[in-house]
């Protein structure tokens, strides 16, 4: 879809000449002349502008009455005027009466400092107040959500509040309830507003009516300081600035408030904006620990290093896991270690199994990706076995843009429903792990060889759908994007779900590298796309080489650690009881393993049970390094922090062992370990810092991309992909990550009660038939292997099918999952 | 002078379809129909036929802004009649519904829309009735519906009832009600006859003015855009009320003496009282006083005179009502019925009751009548809808025309209060500190 491209036009505001964008509003446009013009209720962010406050009239020739600004496109010859006496009386005008109701208790108030309304008060504002009335009174402050306090008098009824839950988050949950000067916001039901985005709210409330309640009262601005990193909790890697006192940081906002357009459009989850609490908690791990006997003891960080360093005598026989919060430098120096110094390729980042190189070269060739503002100018957007909310919430906001304001049609294939299926236009539900059955029959409806057919019952679809959805991807308009969560491609079969999507693409035109269209893999872990291309998989070496030896990829490590063949494991901020498949084969692996080496912040099972050498991780307020984002944007994080207790950078950490082991990296800066990892990939060519700098750099869209490897060529033969087992009286396991599923939710205390226990997504015509409630606490499980969760009825889940969480620290589904079948069948009882 | 609305106004049974048809209903649409839509629009664009709503713009322009084209295009009735003083809306839909359906049919076809509303406010509850009978006669005749009466037209009409909001007859605050929204205004441009209901090309008329369309195509747009005088033609229901003795709806020819309205046809105030102000347009007209009473009542003329015509809602006030209590129970009702979208209105509406409760509660001074006035300036053209100026501007004419009496007003209350002027004159008020 043509995206809107500048035009320039010239006005005069103030007499002065001000050359600006044509379509943009006249506040933005006059901020190009280093013109102000104030306002409270403008946010571009939000959408169309509505003019409810009133402060931005300004006077412009030819039109008699005072104008809006923020609603006003400039024009060519356009002659505007902001300092008039008429604006200025109309100006001190809306400041009284925004006044007259609002407290002035700026020096006791959570905003003093860095308030839009006190700012405007001192520089648009007349001083003094002729309204000796008694003001409005509230209860306050109330408890808008465990998050946000409200405090209603301070409230200007700006509507920014509400128009991000109705018109960008969707939620519907505020209104303005009343009217004149009763109204006040609230939600629609009286119940707490709980969102995966509320925290947004309080950054765009323009006065302290809106406050973040872990933040209340902390810090004032002038005690505070700015510093600007990347979130590492999920792969939507947004940018943000944390607001750090005294070594601490106290809040997370989104950078420079208007975020980054290629990341995150400048909105953040809820999970990103508190999950900061887990930086500076009690059961954060920050000292290296050994293991004694059965317990776990605090030790010197030569001891510890020591103790990893006897991972020399296991040279051959030593697997690592690498995990999604790993940079790019730390996975690629691990990757070294083992390759040269411990000759041993069995190193993986993926829990659902090795890709072949072939299909991950194939992949990542430049010309396919598409890119994250591609979401919202995509004539199609098609998510397969993904959905943003729970994978990398900051999409769901940009799927949501696109549809809203640019007719994006959406489509959604998935097993589990997904938070967009009310904003799509198909909505297609295929049996749990039959994301191949479904795009080998999306392949043959768009013109592949193959009975469409017989591969849509393969995936319990009914292939008029798959057809229909096929006609509005191939004529619905050539930018089609296609974003796709790692769990497609998991599995024995995963390699032929990705073939099946390749051809997808294939038929669809998108490997031609046309801008605007191509495939967008949601990785499992924050930088999986950026520890994979460092070299921590099995099938590829740094830079998608060939890699001397090809290694075991996870599954493989754990059935070898059984074998006895694998005798030392390194988990670099990777638990496997957590996230992998087959969770009772990992914890045998890990009891039977002589020497595992974690990189982990809080005690987890994994730690506590079977770790020999524990280092305390970095929170990602205190690394630096960098991480690439999905679409191929590498991003620089900077240190906002020093290190709690006694952490160690990792790569350093990586760095000495290997030292010890008898392998020098050569690297003792941050920056030396970046230049070693940029210099050894090849399509990385002549990359800096300075390059990748605030914005970050995609680094597909550079010359050096062309240095990628080609991959395997679409179309491939697909084979007949397995018939998706009839439930038959069981139910078929689907499985799902939420957003909440994370340690650093579970150990934040304001986030905390987010981090409900294990939950079994049930149809209410299952649960019927079960005789199950509600809540009711149930029983999970097949082949002798149980899960307790609690049963939550869900309208749109499909008869037939339950899901269940993993990546919780209990009750994870990972137990249930075999690592052979793509969907198992399970039952379900009440516990006893 | 021959009535065009109220023609067989009273007739029994008039809302009936069959009654309707016998006096020549649906004639003009059988007429209309024979000609192309562009013919009858010129027709309209020739009556100069200018809006009874309030905002008085030309009826035939309005429609004539709508994009050509295939898209989905909508006419919307506004009977959210709500101005205080005005009834006229209600006695048409009560007495003669088919004349307003034939009325839109008419319009629709002119404009090239498919789709129509009636949005009514909820108070309606027995003019909805009676319009819902109607549709639904309209419908099994032919009148709505596809290929009406053989032609290309296709239109569907469907009733909708508000939940009583003021707010709601402003034309975009209707949309959004319509649209299942709160009722707020929005911001124009865009215009309705762009971007109006669902985001398509919206023509929307008041139940007046698209009552009048089938006298228009009946008679021919020249004829009468004779009636009435320059500017403001034709024939113009006027609902009269407070202190008149005959208070009603009469429909007269634009251009007649105000005089002749309140004395000849509604009968002045009774007990031969004198008349100390009225408003010519609804309660948000600026008000006139017993001077103006020889104005011509027409859009221009009253407009000179520094108020207008608005809806068409005389109200009356005698000179045994003080000018306080008027301005009081006004603020009062836009206080309320301000939606609170935009500052100025929120907060200047709420803040002029409360000076005019301390005027009438003796604990206010002269100067309060200076704030008052300066705050009424700044609402006045600083809102994002008129609600805030519908309030603003007849307050800031009682001020302006009426101080001599406020003050009084003010001097009465405080002795009445036991509050001697000497120690209110040494000690002003001081702000209530806030808890």
């Amino acid at each position: 879809m043509p995206r809107p491209q500048p035009t320039p036009v010239t006005l005069t505001i103030d007499g002065r000449e001000v050359r600006a964008t044509e379509g943009a509003m006249l506040v933005d446009g006059a901020k190009q002349g280093d013109i102000e013009i104030p306002y409270f209720c403008y946010e571009p962010k939000l959408g169309p502008p509505v003019g409810a406050c009133r402060m931005c009239l300004v006077e412009i020739e030819g039109i008699p009455k005072l104008q809006t600004a923020c609603s006003t496109p400039v024009k060519d010859g356009m002659v505007v005027h902001t300092q008039t006496a008429r604006v200025k009386a109309a100006q001190e005008s809306v400041v009284e009466f925004l006044l007259i109701n609002h407290p002035l208790d700026c020096p006791v108030c959570d905003k003093g400092g860095e308030c839009p309304l006190q700012d405007i008060s001192y520089g648009w504002g007349g001083g003094t107040s002729r309204f000796i009335e008694p003001k409005r009174h509230f209860e306050k402050p109330l408890a808008l959500s465990p998050l946000i306090a409200i405090d209603r008098e301070r409230c200007i009824l700006c509507y920014r509040c509400v128009r991000f839950s109705q018109d960008v988050a969707e939620d519907h949950q505020l209104v303005l309830h009343e009217r004149g000067y009763h109204t006040y916001v609230g939600t629609f039901d009286g119940h707490p507003y709980v969102a995966p985005f509320s925290g947004n709210i309080i950054e765009l409330c323009p006065v302290g009516a809106l406050t973040s309640r872990p933040y209340r009262f902390r810090a004032r601005p002038w005690d505070i300081e700015g510093a600007g990193s990347v979130c590492t909790l999920c792969p939507a890697q947004c940018n943000v600035t944390l607001t750090v006192r005294d070594d601490r940081v106290l809040r997370v906002l989104t950078r420079d408030h208007d975020g980054n357009p290629g990341v995150d459009d400048g909105w953040l989850c809820d999970k990103g904006r508190f999950a900061y609490q887990s930086f500076h908690v009690e059961e954060r791990i920050v000292e290296p620990l050994v293991r004694e006997g059965d317990a776990l003891r605090a030790v010197s960080w030569e001891r510890a290093l020591d103790a990893a360093a006897a991972i020399a005598r296991h040279a051959g026989r030593a697997g690592a896991l690498v995990g999604g919060q790993a940079t790019n430098e730390e996975a690629f120096l691990l990757q070294r270690l083992f390759r040269e110094g411990l000759d041993s390729g069995d190193i993986d980042s993926r829990a659902g199994g090795g890709v072949p190189l072939e299909l991950e070269r194939a992949l990542a060739a430049p010309a396919l990706q598409a890119s994250v503002p591609d979401l919202e100018f995509a004539h199609s957007v098609l998510l397969v076995d993904c959905d943003p909310v729970d994978d990398a919430p900051i999409l769901d906001l940009r799927i949501r843009k696109g549809v809203r304001r640019h007719a994006v049609a959406l489509s959604v294939a998935s097993a589990r429903p997904t938070a967009l299926d009310a904003s799509a236009h198909h909505a297609l539900r295929h049996a749990p792990g039959a994301g191949e059955a479904f795009l080998a029959a999306l392949d043959a409806a768009l013109g592949g060889p193959g009975d469409a057919r017989a591969r849509a019952d393969a995936a319990g679809l009914d292939a008029e759908a798959v057809a229909s959805l096929a006609a509005s991807l191939r004529d619905g308009g050539e930018d089609v994007v296609i974003a796709y969560g790692e769990r497609l491609g998991a599995g024995p079969r995963g390699p032929h779900a990705l073939r099946a999507l390749l051809n997808v693409a294939h038929r669809l035109g998108l490997d031609t590298g046309r801008a605007g269209a191509g495939l967008l893999a949601v990785p499992a872990g924050a930088n999986g796309r950026g520890v994979r291309e460092a070299g921590a998989s099995p099938t590829a070496g740094p830079g998608l080489v060939e890699p001397a030896a090809r290694g075991r990829d996870a599954a493989a490590i754990a059935r070898a650690v059984e074998d006895g063949e694998i005798t030392a494991l390194w988990l670099l901020r990777a638990d496997p009881l957590r996230s992998h498949p087959d969770q009772a084969r990992w914890r045998a692996a890990l009891a039977r393993a002589g020497l595992v080496i974690t990189h982990e912040s809080v005690m987890t099972e994994a730690v506590r049970e079977h770790a020999t050498v524990v280092f305390p991780a970095e929170a990602y307020a205190e690394k630096a390094g960098t991480v690439t984002h999905p679409d191929g944007r590498l991003q620089r994080l900077r240190p906002a922090i020093g290190h709690a207790g006694d952490v160690r950078p990792e790569w350093q950490v990586i760095a000495e062992v290997a030292r010890r082991a008898g392998l020098d990296l050569g690297v003792s800066t941050p920056a030396e370990a970046t230049a070693q990892f940029v210099a050894a990939v090849p399509f990385f060519a002549g990359l800096t810092l300075e390059d990748i700098g605030g914005r970050g750099v995609r680094w597909n869209e550079r010359e050096a991309a062309t240095a990628v490897p080609a991959g395997a060529a679409a179309p491939f033969e697909l084979d007949d992909p397995p018939v998706a087992a009839g439930a038959n009286g069981s139910l078929r396991l689907g499985t799902f990550r939420s957003i909440w599923a994370s340690p650093e939710v579970e150990i934040s205390p304001a986030l905390k009660f987010l981090a409900r226990g294990p939950s079994a997504e049930l149809a209410p015509a299952d649960a019927r038939r079960l005789g199950l409630a509600d809540g009711e606490t149930v029983e999970v499980g097949s082949n002798g292997t149980r899960v307790r969760a609690s049963v939550a009825l869900r309208a749109s889940v499909p008869v037939g099918s339950v899901f269940l969480e993993t990546g919780l620290a209990e009750g994870s589904a990972t137990a249930l999952e075999g690592e052979d079948d793509g969907a198992a069948l399970v039952e379900i009882r009440p516990a006893s | 002078m021959d009535k065009l609305l109220f023609r067989d106004i009273d007739e029994p049974g008039l809302n009936t379809l069959e009654i309707y048809e016998r006096r020549g209903g649906y004639q003009a649409l059988r007429d209309a129909l024979k000609r192309r839509p562009d013919e009858v629009l010129d027709q309209l664009l020739a009556s100069r036929l200018r809006g009874r709503g309030g905002a008085g713009f030309e009826m035939g322009k309005k429609a004539s802004f709508l994009p050509k084209g295939t898209m989905d295009k909508y006419l919307v009735c506004n009977a959210d009649e709500s101005e205080p003083g005005t009834f006229k809306d209600r006695e048409l839909m009560q007495k003669n519904p088919h004349q307003l359906i034939e009325g839109m049919i008419i319009a629709a076809y002119a404009a090239e829309v498919n789709r129509s509303f009636i949005y009514i406010r909820g108070e309606y509850a027995e003019q909805a009735d009676i319009l819902d009978a109607a549709i639904v006669e309209a419908e099994r005749a032919g009148y709505l519906g596809d290929r009406i009466l053989g032609s290309e037209l296709t239109l569907s009409l469907v009733l909708h009832r508000g939940a009583g909001a003021y707010i709601c007859g402003e034309e975009t605050g209707l949309l959004d009600s319509l649209e299942g929204k709160r009722g707020n205004p929005r911001l124009k441009p865009p215009f309705p006859a762009n971007q109006g209901l669902y985001q398509g090309p919206t023509l929307i008329n008041n139940v007046e003015t698209l009552s009048t369309v089938p006298a228009i195509v009946r008679m021919g747009g020249d004829a009468y855009a004779a009636i009435g005088v320059e500017n403001s033609s034709g024939t113009k229901l006027v609902s009269i009320s407070g202190h008149v003795r005959r208070p009603g709806n009469y429909e007269v020819v634009l251009g007649t003496s105000s005089r002749e309205l309140i004395y000849d046809l509604a009968g002045g105030p009774p007990e031969d009282r004198g008349i100390k102000l009225w408003f010519p347009g609804g309660s948000s007209s600026p008000v006139l006083t017993a001077d103006d009473l020889d104005l011509s009542y027409d859009f221009d003329t009253l407009a000179k005179a520094g108020s207008m015509l608005g809806s068409g809602a005389i109200i009356v006030v005698d000179d045994a009502t003080p000018v306080v209590d008027v301005a009081l129970k006004l603020a009062k009702f836009y206080r309320h019925e301000s939606c609170g979208k935009c500052t100025p209105c929120r907060e200047g509406t709420n803040w002029t009751v409360r000076m005019l409760e301390r005027i009438d509660a003796g604990e206010a001074t002269p100067m309060d009548l200076d704030i008052m006035a300066s705050v009424q300036d700044q609402i006045i053209g600083h809102c994002l809808c008129v609600l805030g100026d519908a309030m603003a501007m007849p307050i800031s004419s009682m001020v302006a025309k009426f101080r001599p009496e406020f003050e009084a007003h003010i001097e009465a209350a405080r002795e009445r209060h036991g509050l001697s002027a000497a120690i209110l004159s040494a000690a002003v008020p001081q702000p209530a500190l806030a808890r």
